[in-house]
């Protein structure tokens, strides 16, 4: 086999080492290691211990709960996330900046705060609960509620992924589509949707990757009922904790771990693929 | 563009109408209700009382706590943030793709794993509780990480990690290499490159960054509530919060939220900030697009 | 005339992109629209295409006023000047988009798109995506599109500006050929003046939202008739006292003089000159290689002028002092322009 020669790579910038090694050194120290302790210590579990503690009717109730939850919750939000990202890009109006300011609300106020208002709101007696309650839906202590507070605190996501995208699509390309005779619907849908698919897509995997770990915001207005099936998983690795059942809070962690990994792991392949597509001018 | 077809023209304004109206509507809903709802509720008992529920020693020691926490969570991140992103964007190296996602990790795992990996490092089944024993005996002293202050700081550190980097790698990716590569050329040391070349490019957007990750830390709650138990001890204000509003009885609750008011006051200040920054740096790239 | 625009006014708040337009084009022409940039040539293009609407005036095309008649049925094609190719589409669907928005049947559109495709060279590469396209490449791929629904008229705003200057010298005669070939009446918007007297019939010269001058590239480079294009064609430079220089008559109501390089006769000392006691000495300080001439940067009175010299004539160092002739000037009066010749050409010729 041939030897493969690689000329020594020249950095003229300074600094590589000494920043590569403090950025491993802190990474591994405040962010891997504790991570690893986690894997460890669940890996000390015999599988059929591990597949025992994952399958108990509460565990997996919380992660059919988290997952459909935080899902209907991301659709929503890819939904709107298109919508305000559309109206902040394209129209003018009054009041615009001010909208554009709120929508990162979620990602600055406290979950816990943003926890105790909705569930307080959404309440039989709160406003706009005791609403929802007189014509029969009950929000707060219900899977409604985790839904709404997986939209409040996901909205950002969704509509910041779109917004810049959207903002660099070329007029022409609408110009183009118009002067060839294609309608407004259609050329949505034909040439500028496909553009935003996958920033949509990034948007709605980050969304769903916060809202399957949501704690502060959700356990509030969920209630936590193990009989309704309102607890999350979060809630329920916290519930182990506190009963110091770490067998089990780590081997519940692991799958969510598990989980939320994959789901970087898409949003990244998704982007590294956009990067490639857009790269060649 | 401009539509011809009066009919399309109709159809487009239309849209525009339903469609700005949808966003308000969600939005308003969403978002500016609960402030409302906060004001509303903090302030249901009176002044008297919103002003003497922030003074409790609960609320005044947490308090602390937050802001010790936060602190140290903004000096850690924003060096690692700055060092990190300096790495990722002015070198090439096998792995880089790996790095920047796993400095990505604790923005998408739950905090509660945060808070449990923690424990699970320093706690009594912890392999490292057995080395802060050993320091103890050494030193005669009795440091505790787990349901102690450190605990909280770290797990502050743990979920802000990734905020400053994020928003200066970006910045710092469109400026490309070639300033930092000049500038080496004509010999200058690594750190006066960073202060006269980079950091003019990233100085908003360090700031910007710093202050996402300051509300960030001061209102981390999962992971936090995991590993700290104490109440007026190692309590941070959203535990405090969570705590008051537990215990269920209306004034605790109208505690709670004036509390929450704190919070949400700096999530507005944030707010502003956030917008002013970008309100700067697109000015001033309005201009710079002139001057072409 | 096949296109023609009347009495065409254009604001943008208070600017005005256009000023009183008035033209026509025959059918069958290659036009340039030809302008520096906020000139207002994109605006008349994007007005005639239907994406803008005049404020003033009628636009028509092949004898029916077409302001009130949307763009996609005006019978037009339209490549933009990055093309617009849409990224998610191969080059088979951003050919076939303006046929399936007609409706055209499938097998038809299959076989116009490939006949498209064959015409503008690039067989085999349907499947590909723009992404996967060189420069030159995408252009044909937007000149296909704009073609496939079969207009009358093809529109195309600066088609060269986003190609590299190797390929772009190929894609001129390309697209030259190819318009003749089909025979279709077409406008393109450039900024460079070179591009547009190769390329075009017709120039149409655009400044400050008026038209300046029509005529045929040699028309036009000959006889520029405004101010404008005397201080635009030809890469002039400006005479800030033309009088310097010998056998010009002052006139009172000149303005401004401008000199084109080839208007200027350099000899060196040793040369023979026939209109010795009309030229000017001059220093030479710099000289630049071209390629196929050389280029001298003389500082004639405190003036510097450019001039250029063939390679087979005897070399010229800097700091040479040789003799400079001015055959002739463009003079600028007010709005006007006219040529005035030295006057040793006239008195010498009738001596002789």
């Amino acid at each position: 086999m041939a030897l493969k020669r690689r000329a020594k790579q020249v950095r003229v910038i300074p600094g590589f080492r000494l920043t590569l090694g403090i950025t491993i050194a802190l990474l591994s120290l405040l962010i891997l290691i504790p991570l690893a302790s986690v894997l460890v210590y669940s890996f000390q579990l015999s599988p059929a211990e591990f597949w025992k503690l994952i399958t108990a009717k509460n565990v997996l109730t919380a992660f059919g709960t988290s997952i459909v939850c935080s899902v209907i919750a991301a659709l929503i939000n890819a939904v709107f996330g298109l919508i305000l990202a559309w109206v902040l890009v394209k129209y003018d109006f009054p009041g615009k900046r001010i909208l554009d300011g709120l929508i990162e609300l979620p990602f600055a106020l406290p979950t816990a705060v943003a926890g105790i208002t909705l569930s307080k709101m959404y309440s039989n007696t709160g406003f706009p609960g005791s609403f929802f309650s007189s014509i029969g839906i009950d929000v707060s202590y219900t899977h409604i509620g985790i839904v709404l507070a997986l939209i409040f605190i996901g909205i950002p996501f969704t509509v910041r992924a779109v917004q810049p995208v959207l903002e660099k699509i070329d007029d022409q390309y609408e110009e183009a589509a118009y002067i060839l005779g294609s309608s407004r619907t259609r050329t949505f849908w034909k040439v500028i949707f496909p553009e935003l698919f996958p920033a949509l897509l990034t948007g709605f995997g980050l969304a769903l990757a916060r809202g399957i770990g949501e704690y502060g915001s959700v356990i509030y207005i969920s209630g936590n009922s193990a009989k309704n099936g309102t607890q999350v998983v979060s809630y329920v690795i916290m519930q182990k904790l506190e009963r110091m059942d770490y067998a089990s809070a780590t081997a519940i962690a692991l799958v969510l771990l598990i989980i939320s990994f994959a789901l970087l792991f898409v949003i990244n392949i998704i982007q590294i693929r956009r990067a490639k597509r857009i790269s060649l001018r | 563009m401009e539509i011809l077809d009066e009919k399309e023209l109709k159809a487009k304004k239309r849209t525009k109408y339903i469609l700005i109206a949808v966003s308000v509507i969600f939005i308003v809903f969403l978002l500016v209700l609960p402030l409302i709802s906060i004001v509303v509720n903090s302030l249901k008992k009176g002044l008297d009382f919103y002003f003497s529920a922030l003074s409790t020693e609960y609320v005044l020691s947490s308090l602390g706590v937050t802001l010790l926490a936060t602190v140290i969570a903004v000096i850690v991140n924003t060096i690692f943030g700055v060092i990190a992103a300096w790495l990722l964007t002015k070198f090439t190296f096998r792995g880089q793709h790996v790095l920047s996602t796993l400095i990505d990790i604790p923005f998408s795992i739950s905090p509660v794993i945060a808070g449990l990996a923690f424990i699970m490092t320093f706690g009594s089944l912890g392999w490292a509780s057995g080395i802060i024993d050993s320091i103890n005996n050494a030193l005669g002293t009795n440091i505790r990480i787990v349901f102690a202050i450190p605990g909280v700081v770290l797990a502050t550190i743990f979920v802000t990690f990734p905020f400053v980097s994020r928003e200066i790698v970006p910045v710092l990716n469109s400026v490309g290499r070639d300033e930092e590569e000049a500038a080496a050329l004509m010999g200058a040391k690594g750190f006066t490159i960073f202060r006269r070349v980079t950091f003019p490019h990233i100085k908003w957007a360090l700031l910007y960054g710093v202050i996402l990750c300051t509300a960030r830390a001061l209102g981390e709650f999962g992971a936090v509530s995991a590993l700290s138990k104490t109440r007026g001890k190692t309590f941070t204000l959203p535990l405090e919060i969570d705590a008051l509003y537990m215990s269920g009885s209306a004034d605790s609750i109208t505690a709670a939220f004036a509390a929450s008011s704190l919070l949400v006051v700096i999530a507005l200040i944030v707010l502003v900030l956030r917008n002013i920054l970008e309100f700067g740096v697109l000015n001033k790239k309005k201009k710079k697009g002139k001057d072409r | 005339m096949y296109v023609e625009l009347k009495n065409i006014n254009k604001y943008y708040g208070s600017f005005k992109a256009s000023d009183n337009v008035n033209f026509g084009i025959e059918q069958g022409k290659l036009v340039a629209l030809l302008g520096p940039s906020g000139s207002g040539k994109t605006t008349i293009l994007r007005m005639i295409a239907g994406l803008e609407h005049p404020d003033e005036g009628e636009i028509l095309i092949d004898g029916k006023v077409v302001n009130n008649i949307p763009a996609s049925k005006r019978g037009i094609g339209f490549v933009f000047q990055s093309y617009a190719l849409f990224k998610y589409m191969t080059v088979f669907d951003n050919v076939a988009f303006g046929l399936e928005v007609q409706k055209v049947p499938k097998a038809e559109i299959k076989e116009r798109v490939h006949e498209l495709v064959e015409l503008v060279g690039l067989k085999g590469l349907e499947n590909r995506f723009p992404n996967q396209l060189s420069g030159g490449q995408r252009q044909r791929v937007a000149f296909a599109r704009a073609l496939a629904p079969n207009p009358k008229l093809l529109l195309l705003d600066e088609p060269f500006a986003a190609i590299d200057a190797k390929i772009r010298q190929e894609l001129r005669s390309w697209l030259k050929e190819m318009i003749e070939k089909l025979g279709i009446t077409s406008i393109f918007v450039t900024h460079d003046q070179d591009e547009a007297i190769e390329v075009s019939d017709q120039i149409i010269i655009t400044n400050k939202g008026r038209i300046e001058q029509i005529g045929t590239p040699i028309e036009v480079y000959q006889n520029p008739q405004t101010a404008f294009s005397a201080s635009f064609f030809g890469h002039p430079a400006e005479l800030p006292d033309y009088t310097k220089f010998n056998s010009f008559e002052k006139r009172d109501d000149v303005d401004k003089a401008f000199v084109r390089p080839e208007f200027i006769k350099v000899t060196k000392k040793t040369e023979d000159q026939f209109y010795k006691h009309s030229a000017v000495e001059g220093v030479v300080e710099q000289t630049f290689f071209r390629g196929d001439t050389i280029e001298l940067l003389i500082k004639v009175n405190d003036t510097y002028i450019t001039a250029r010299r063939g390679l087979d004539e005897g070399i010229i160092e800097i700091g040479e002092t040789v003799d400079v002739f001015i055959y002739r000037i463009f003079v600028t009066s007010g709005e006007k322009a006219y040529l005035i010749k030295n006057s040793a050409l006239r008195e010498e010729s009738v001596v002789i």
